[in-house]
């Protein structure tokens, strides 16, 4: 076990190492949440008149929504990372050692998380500045967790197309169908207050299950088992998947 | 099953498929035995690094076998792994990191123990001549800064296959020859060593073997010495007027079998050896040509390589090898 881990840690190190020596690879990640929770909010603050809205701080909806988009992000950013070092030829040295190919996947896995947890606290001190208010104990932990797994997501999905297409193409599509899959959702305002079409693609969006675990602890309603389990499952099953096409992306690699 | 350290039978590699199908590396065989220094001469697209990294586990062969100290590279790759060095020419170092954490990321990378890995790679570090610049950021470096920390990192597992990829290509003179001394080190060892080079003289300065490929075959394999003893008569390189290209080459070829020249230069084998020197002018002479350029050459891996292939290998010049 520690042939992967501690080549992994190695690998999460020189890629959180990498924020401060190239910080214009991550800073731009970094500032769209923040800049996401500020107008959003901001430009949203009458939508809490909405008959049914859950709750009266529009913050409160919008600041969920950014740690999500950060965590996934950061794990987006490891996928750029990828593409970078696949196309210096960088990830040939790593793909020639002895160090299990586990490990090479671990390590983009453990530097997402950190970078989705500086994501995750710098959304909430921003968004606690502006006035948002957690309605239960379960906010901080559900926004860890929904922070980390969607870094989970995002890294499977981000290494695996990079893997696949090995240039700024793959940027684009992570890009492209990250922001479809979130927008697609509950995002904005409540499926209650939507209307036509898009009603029934959020309903189904995994993703609007994961925003409800962010947000259960923001919103009058509270929280909820159904909530917490739904969501946790879908990250599970999601993080799952995407890990799975960048395994299978990896062995690509070699043919 | 042969235990040489590096062994290929009828490797084959195939990109594309259909009418788009490109045979890069096309029935390669190898052996090479243990403390040899072997080289692979070739021009660019030949197939020697598409061949080398198959050895190194970095792609799959199409069809064929190949073990590398003794492990498949297919179905034994950690194996593999575990026992080579590996300094590709297209292999960057991340110009963000220094000399030295890249070098403990490769230990980590080998398992080394944190320890063991500091002090293994300051050795290293102190062996390619980098230990002053060991803590500057590798995107200050020069190129022959780089290819010296590639070979300290390809070095880190102490391994008993080493495999070099054009390790000098780009280098000044002073630095070629610094790497070139690192290697005999290396080597004087019982390090084994695949080197591919697109420069004879390197080739020839270094190698035990070398085999030559080309559009992705090995034409010509064995001792140096042997390959240019095959060879056997000198050459004759003289430069004429393109008008009298023709004329030239009729006299020429009385005294023996044309060779492959650069654009501009005509060659022949001397049959009767560096004597015919003065046979070979006075016809010339006599049949009104006048030679702006003589030059007579051992044979060489150059003509080895013509011989084999055809054509001269582009950058020979730039070698010191005949034109």
């Amino acid at each position: 076990m520690s042939s992967t881990i501690a080549p992994a840690w190695g690998l999460a190190m020189r890629s959180l190492r990498n924020i401060r020596r190239l910080p214009s690879a991550f800073v731009p990640a970094l500032m769209m949440p923040l800049v996401q929770v500020i107008a959003f909010s901001g430009t949203f603050a009458g939508i809490t008149v909405v008959q049914g809205f859950p709750t009266d701080r529009s913050v409160n909806w919008y600041l969920p929504l950014a740690v999500t988009m950060g965590s996934s992000f950061a794990g987006l950013g490891t996928g750029f990372a990828m593409i970078r070092d696949l196309q210096s030829g960088f990830y040939d040295r790593l793909r020639m050692s002895p160090a299990g190919r586990r490990s090479l996947l671990l390590g983009p896995f453990i530097a997402a998380w950190a970078r989705a947890l500086i994501a995750v606290v710098l959304v909430l001190i921003v968004g606690v500045t502006l006035g948002a208010r957690p309605t239960s104990w379960v906010a901080i932990p559900s926004l860890i967790a929904v922070g980390l797994g969607t870094a989970t997501l995002g890294t499977g999905w981000g290494i695996g197309l990079a893997y696949r297409f090995g240039d700024m193409r793959a940027a684009a599509i992570m890009q492209l169908t990250l922001f479809l899959g979130l927008f697609l959702t509950d995002a904005q305002t409540p499926i209650d207050v939507m209307r036509g079409w898009l009603v029934p693609v959020a309903t189904v969006n995994p993703l609007s299950r994961v925003l409800a675990l962010a947000r259960q602890g923001f919103i009058d309603d509270g929280a909820s088992w159904a909530t917490t389990i739904w969501g946790l499952i879908t990250l599970i099953a999601v993080s799952t998947a995407t890990g799975m096409f960048a395994m299978a992306g990896l062995r690509h690699l070699d043919d | 099953m042969s235990q040489s350290p590096i062994f290929a039978h009828d490797l084959v590699r195939v990109f594309g498929s259909g009418d788009a199908a490109v045979r890069a590396v096309d029935g390669v065989d190898l052996d090479v035995s243990a403390g040899e220094i072997f080289g692979f001469l070739g021009p660019n697209g030949a197939g020697k690094s598409t061949t080398v990294r198959m050895l190194t586990t970095l792609l799959r062969p199409t069809s064929g076998t190949a073990r590398v100290a003794g492990y498949d590279v297919v179905t034994d790759a950690d194996a593999v792994r575990r026992s080579i060095g590996v300094a590709l020419q297209d292999a960057a170092i991340d110009p963000l990191m220094t000399g030295r954490e890249l070098l403990r990321l490769q230990a980590t990378l080998y398992s080394i123990p944190r320890t063991d890995g500091e002090r293994r790679s300051g050795e290293l570090l102190e062996r390619v001549g980098l230990s002053a610049a060991a803590d500057r950021r590798v995107g200050t470096y020069s190129g022959g800064m780089r290819r010296r920390l590639d070979l300290a990192l390809a070095l880190i597992g102490e391994p008993s296959v080493l495999f070099l990829d054009e390790p000098t290509t780009g280098l000044d003179p002073m630095s070629r020859i610094s790497l070139w001394e690192e290697i005999r080190r290396l080597n004087a060892d019982g390090t084994t060593v695949l080197l591919t080079t697109q420069y004879l003289e390197e080739a020839d300065q270094l190698a035990d073997r070398v085999a030559i490929i080309d559009h992705g075959r090995i034409v010509r394999e064995g001792q140096p010495d042997d390959l240019k003893a095959e060879v056997g008569a000198p050459t004759l390189f003289i430069d004429v007027e393109t008008s009298l290209v023709g004329t030239a080459t009729s006299v020429l070829g009385t005294f023996g079998e044309l060779r492959p020249t650069a654009e501009g230069t005509l060659g022949v084998g001397l049959h009767d050896g560096v004597g015919a020197v003065s046979a070979v002018v006075r016809a010339l002479d006599e049949a009104g040509v006048a030679v702006s350029h003589l030059e007579v050459r051992a044979p060489s891996l150059d003509d080895v390589f013509a011989e084999a292939t055809g054509y001269r290998l582009e950058g020979a010049d730039a070698d010191g090898a005949p034109r």
